[in-house]
């Protein structure tokens, strides 16, 4: 290690090893590959598969409601549509898209290992995860699902569609989430390259480490409340359905002790890619470091503190509602720190516009309509208007669809030269995302009007006076899913046509860039050595710090 | 900087990792996480016992007292004993005593098997009172009538040591791949973690049985 | 870089030299001989205690025993006395995590007619009269084919 000079140094070897696309070959070396590059492929390829799936239903319910009448759909049917747009999005989408496509992906190289602690639980994860999906299917063409995602007692209890196999598959995805998280906790612990201490952590590990925590702690629980619902189906044992002698309100508590976490699982990768994103791009050192790490850290705790706020209006005490009203103003403080530090970061930054950076100010500004959106429905007195209206479908996008999925797509840019060696065409993309972002809004932002105007969520008729919004809600829903389109499209024809791409386009400084792309099978050609931190990028114009403020 | 793995490469050591330290390390680290979950998913049925008592108090207090003090009080000692005689293989490994190493092994595979035997004495005679869970439950069929709600009782019961029979069916699998591995001579003072984790999981299914006699069988 | 022939044992990312993994600790047969001893104690007390009528007190105390037989089989069988600082860390912050589940569920349930009382009859006291629940009555026992709600 001869040559010190400036960010963290990885030994110069001329890339002379295959890459790990073509280490190994035949469908064999994919199926049973302990790589976790390859995992993290596989990943991307399913979550997108199920994107597109439950992106599908999603247009059909909004191609539903362009008049106030049912035309296309029967109630039943429209209730198991939306159910399958929930479940797939929620269980086989957004929890494990960035853990499981990045995150594999990015994790062991920015740590410097070879591969994460437990390779062969990692392929494990990732059938368990085709496992649960095949769950999901069946349940599809065994007659769906009409409980919504959230399987409610007594209805879940009593409903004649196919919820056992539902809850089964979504038991079954929890062990993937869980095993990806105890991996991931453990590789973070135990696999850091020489040199790389917890403060120079890139801030998409420490989002990946605090969405890991929560995925131990609480997915068990859903493991159990699934558990549960099946038995209480199958034998009536009547410990949530109220006509058995139990309690429908104790199964929403044991849902969301592990849902309202569970929200976090969805948005905390978002969090870690966006800092990525910022700092990158605006080639200035992340503001706050610090802060944003322990952050994320805090948001998984106080997760767990806050489930009743899903619960105001469904029984719960009033008491405990004014307390769980109180905490979840606590949540937004750890989030508001991290988005002002984004901003921060932004300020006298050289920004430049490219389609990651543009996902990522799209983030901050979809995220903190979605975030200041969720103090109306914490606050107590607000939410018994709002509760189960469209407010609360539309809060919930911006920061499901608004966050996790579009820093999963500027993520997916980000570092798709380095997963597939090649570029994309940056101005299709910024097309892409100019579609997506016009289609985001115009889907979702009247939804908020609509809600606090009354109309109520999960219903395929509603009143003539909401028709214009609905249909600019449809209208904004197809140009969102043509944007969606688009970008697929021209990312699959980046790969076999695009330029081939430098091994750091971005100039990154965190330890992915420091490989070829895409990288050889075990990652470096030796153990890389850190020496400083991820964001210390080395033409950062440092004049400025003279100046006046 | 030339990997370290050319010059001496330990038997158990997996590509992946520089040391066996780190990888036993690792490996602990992941089975701890690992019995984290197992103890929270438990704690779901704990709950769900503690509200089904706080509702039925009558009931439960009732109900409880079918099943079988005796059965419970000696299947907590077979299982505390086959927790120890696991710790004594544990220790036997980290010294290298395969003799005793594999002798323990068998004595808390036996231990388990008898932990089963009476619970399949335990349940066949709550089959044959009627006392099943949820709507199968008949026990007023046998001339049993407790007042309230017992299908409720009946039904955690099952399910509490229904889910745990299932860990320990599972720990009498692990057990046995352990006790085949260690008579092929595998397991010595330098690598005996696969040891070490089967017993921090045999230690877990004995924890969860420690709360759950008492609640179950004995608690007024 | 001279840790390239060494081992490495990396603690906070640095590599560190001849560190004594605690994880060998190897207590000797005495001490589980003690701890089994202990805990067949406690069974035997926690079964004894079961036959006395202590009323209310009766539920701490059998947790109490649980809890000190639980602690001796993680400090000793489970060697968390002798472990890496990290893994009691995990295990203590879960037992945190379940405490934090059981109180505000608890709380909850057992507030709910604090401020309306109707709003827990609704789920509790009715049951017979408001989702059809009969169980049999005393003298009736035998009644064919079990539950009312059927």
């Amino acid at each position: 290690m001869s040559d010190k000079s400036k960010g963290s140094v990885a030994p110069d070897v001329p890339a002379t090893e295959p890459s790990f696309w073509e280490a190994d070959k035949g469908l064999a070396s994919w199926l049973f590959t302990l790589d976790h590059k390859r995992l993290g492929v596989m990943y991307l390829v399913s979550t997108m598969i199920f994107l597109f799936v439950g992106g599908a239903a999603a247009l059909l319910l909004r191609t539903e409601l362009l008049t106030p009448e049912g035309d296309i759909f029967s109630a039943t049917v429209y209730n198991k549509l939306f159910t399958v747009h929930g479940a797939v999005m929620v269980f086989l989408v957004i929890i494990p898209s960035v853990p499981g496509a990045l995150g594999n992906f990015l994790l062991p190289l920015m740590l410097g290992a070879k591969d994460v602690a437990f390779p062969r639980l990692n392929l494990l994860s990732f059938w368990v995860y085709t496992l649960g999906a095949m769950f999901f299917l069946y349940t599809l063409f065994a007659g769906g699902l009409d409980t919504g995602w959230t399987f409610y007692t007594p209805y879940s209890s009593t409903t004649g569609t196919s919820v056992v196999s539902a809850t089964l598959g979504a038991f079954i995805l929890g062990f993937s989430s869980i095993l990806t998280g105890l991996n991931f906790i453990v590789t973070v612990h135990k696999m850091r390259a020489p040199g790389l201490t917890w403060n120079r952590l890139p801030l998409f590990v420490w989002g990946i480490y605090a969405t890991a925590v929560i995925q131990i702690l609480a997915t068990p629980v859903l493991a159990i409340t699934l558990l549960l619902i099946t038995i209480e189906r199958t034998l009536n044992i009547g410990i949530f359905d109220p006509a058995m002698g139990g309690d429908p309100v104790l199964f929403q508590h044991f849902f969301w002790f592990y849902s309202h976490p569970a929200v976090y699982i969805m948005i905390l990768p978002g969090f870690a890619i966006e800092s990525e994103l910022i700092a990158v791009h605006s080639r200035k050192h992340i503001f706050g470091y610090k802060a944003i790490a322990l952050s994320s850290v805090a948001i998984a705790i106080i997760s767990f503190l806050v489930w009743g706020h899903h619960m105001f209006v469904s029984g719960q005490s009033e008491l405990a509602g004014v307390i769980f009203s109180f905490l979840t103003f606590a949540v937004a403080v750890p989030t508001a720190i991290k988005v002002f530090s984004w901003v921060a970061t932004l300020y006298k930054g050289s920004i430049e516009f490219n389609t990651p950076m543009l996902y990522g100010l799209m983030f901050i500004f979809t995220f903190s309509i979605g975030g200041l959106t969720g103090l109306f429905l914490g606050s107590l007195a607000t939410d018994v208007h709002l509760h189960d209206t469209y407010f609360v479908v539309a809060h919930f996008h911006y920061v499901m669809m608004g966050g996790t999925i579009i820093a999963f797509i500027g993520g997916i840019h980000h570092w798709w030269s380095k997963m597939f060696g090649v570029n994309y065409s940056e101005k299709a993309a910024k097309i892409g995302a100019l579609l997506v972002f016009i289609g985001f809004n115009m889907t979702f932002f009247n939804q908020f009007i609509l809600g606090q105007q009354g109309m109520p969520r999960r219903y395929y008729t509603y009143l003539p006076q909401f028709q214009q919004q609905h249909v600019l809600s449809t209208i904004g829903a197809y140009i969102l899913g043509a944007g969606l389109l688009w970008t697929a499209i021209y990312l699959i024809h980046s790969l076999r046509r695009g330029e081939k791409a430098t091994s750091n386009p971005w100039h990154g400084v965190s330890l992915e860039w420091h490989t070829q792309s895409p990288p050889i099978q075990h990652n470096f050609h030796g153990t890389p050595v850190v020496t400083s931190d991820p964001y210390d990028f080395p033409e950062i114009d440092r004049t400025g710090e003279t100046d006046r403020h | 900087m030339s990997a370290i793995a050319t010059a001496e490469h330990p038997e158990h050591l997996a590509h992946h990792f520089d040391t066996l330290e780190q990888q036993a390390a690792a490996a602990k680290l992941g089975m701890w996480l690992f019995l984290a979950t197992e103890i929270l998913m438990f704690s779901g049925l704990f709950l769900g016992y503690f509200i089904i008592r706080m509702f039925y108090p009558e009931m439960v207090l009732e109900a409880h007292e079918y099943l079988s003090k005796t059965a419970g009080g000696v299947n907590t000692v077979v299982l505390i004993t086959s927790s120890f005689t696991m710790a004594l293989a544990v220790r036997a490994a980290q010294v290298g005593d395969q003799k005793n190493l594999i002798r323990n092994l068998i004595f808390t595979i036996g231990f388990a098997g008898v932990f089963m035997v009476v619970k399949y004495f335990e349940y066949s005679a709550k089959f044959e009172h009627g006392m099943l869970p949820g709507k199968f439950y008949h026990a007023w069929d046998h001339g049993y009538y407790i007042e309230g709600l017992p299908h409720i009782f009946f039904g955690l019961y099952f399910c509490m040591t229904g889910l745990h029979g299932i860990h320990v069916l599972v720990g009498i699998g692990v057990l046995t791949w352990i006790l085949l591995r260690a008579k092929k001579g595998e397991f010595g003072p330098s690598y005996y973690t696969p040891v070490e984790n089967v017993g921090l999981y045999w230690h877990l299914v004995d924890l969860v049985w420690i709360f759950l006699f008492p609640l179950l069988y004995l608690v007024r | 870089m001279s840790e390239a022939t060494a081992p490495k044992v990396f603690i906070a990312g640095k590599p560190v030299e001849g560190v004594h993994e605690v994880h060998e600790h190897v207590s000797p047969i005495s001490s589980y001989v003690k701890v089994f001893g202990a805990l067949l104690v406690l069974t035997a007390l926690t079964y004894g205690v079961s036959y006395m009528d202590l009323g209310n007190a009766s539920l701490p105390v059998a947790m109490i025993v649980a809890f000190a037989k639980a602690s001796l089989v993680c400090m000793y069988f489970m060697h968390l006395k002798y472990d890496d600082r990290y893994n009691v860390f995990v295990f203590i912050s879960t037992i945190l995590f379940v405490a934090i589940f059981f109180t505000f569920t608890i709380f909850d349930l057992m507030q709910r007619d604090a401020v309306n009382p109707e709003q827990d009859t609704f789920f509790r006291a009715n049951f017979g009269e408001a989702f059809g629940f009969q169980p049999p009555e005393p003298p009736e026992g035998a009644e064919a084919g079990g539950h009312g709600h059927e």
